[in-house]
């Protein structure tokens, strides 16, 4: 391996937000290896997709630690995949009122759809009573 | 629409090597994860708004097209995940680590940990699916 010597240079630059931006992809990326992680071998690889229906998420959102661990889950999954869809689309669109109106979209397809996930979660297994 | 070609035919013709597919990995697997899990955010939500298109949506999913499907989701968030810790950590804690030769090494590690981590997993999927979708091993 040829040997190089390498000038490094700190610069201040006054923290925007695209700063905060590139941060928290980076932090959130510790958070999510457990909560991402553990998510997916539990419900794909051990639960498994075929015994999964209403009973199952009732048993499991009956406990609390479940919901929470859902909302943590909804909460940085999703800002994060779609903070990163927007560092994407900034590969594509370069204008600035593009990437304005862009921006908006993004931040309300993120909103709606975080209200819709965090309303269920709240709400709970909605069913016809008496259970079956 | 020039932006458009301009940028994809980078995406293409760029010849970084390790450091050029382990940035088109990390991109494809991210799309694709955001993508599924917008479509399961709106599944789950259906547990309370519409029970029974819950149940229709966790039938095909129980397909066999969706369980292949799911096989691979699950190697996107393992890769993913291994080489957005490699970034997470280079950026945040070691910026001077971002030397070509030595990156060109933990791209190949990222990418055979992820197999590793993925392997047994797929295996037990792919079991799961024989066992239920075509009554294999006393399924
Ligand atoms: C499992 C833990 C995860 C880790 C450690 C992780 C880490 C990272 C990091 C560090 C980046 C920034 C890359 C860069 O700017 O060069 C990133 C980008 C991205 N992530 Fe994740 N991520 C994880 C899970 C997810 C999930 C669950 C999704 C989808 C909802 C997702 C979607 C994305 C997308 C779309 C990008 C942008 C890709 C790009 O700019 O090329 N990530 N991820």
């Amino acid at each position: 391996m040829a040997s190089f010597t390498q000038t490094l240079r700190r610069v201040r630059v006054k923290p925007n937000y695209e700063t905060i931006a590139w941060k928290w992809m980076r932090y959130s990326a510790f958070a999510m290896i457990p909560l991402v992680w553990g998510h997916m071998i539990l419900q794909d690889v051990i639960v498994g997709v075929h015994r999964i229906d209403l009973d199952y998420v009732a048993m499991r959102w009956a406990s609390l630690f479940w919901r929470i661990y859902d909302a943590l889950l909804l909460g940085f999954a999703f800002a994060h995949g779609v903070n990163g869809l927007r560092q994407v689309l900034n590969n594509f669109i370069h204008g600035d009122r593009a990437r304005k109106v862009m921006n908006w979209l993004l931040f309300l397809f993120w909103l709606v759809i975080t209200l819709i996930g965090g309303a269920a979660l709240i709400a709970g297994v909605n069913r016809a009573f008496p259970l079956p | 629409m020039s932006n458009l070609k301009t940028t994809l035919a980078g995406y293409i013709t760029y010849r970084g090597r390790e450091g050029h597919w382990s940035f088109l990995l990390h991109r494809i697997t991210g799309l694709g994860v955001v993508l599924f899990l917008t479509i399961h955010i709106i599944d789950i939500a259906f547990v309370y708004f519409n029970p029974d298109l819950f149940m229709k949506a966790i039938e095909i999913y129980r397909s066999t097209l969706f369980g292949i499907g799911e096989i691979f989701l699950v190697f996107c968030v393992f890769y993913h995940g291994v080489n957005g810790l490699r970034i997470a950590y280079l950026d945040l804690f070691k910026p001077q680590g971002w030397h070509v030769e030595s990156q060109r090494r933990s791209a190949r590690w990222t990418l055979t940990i992820a197999l590793i981590l993925w392997l047994p997993s797929a295996f037990w999927m792919l079991r799961n699916l024989l066992m239920h979708n075509y009554g294999l091993f006393g399924g």
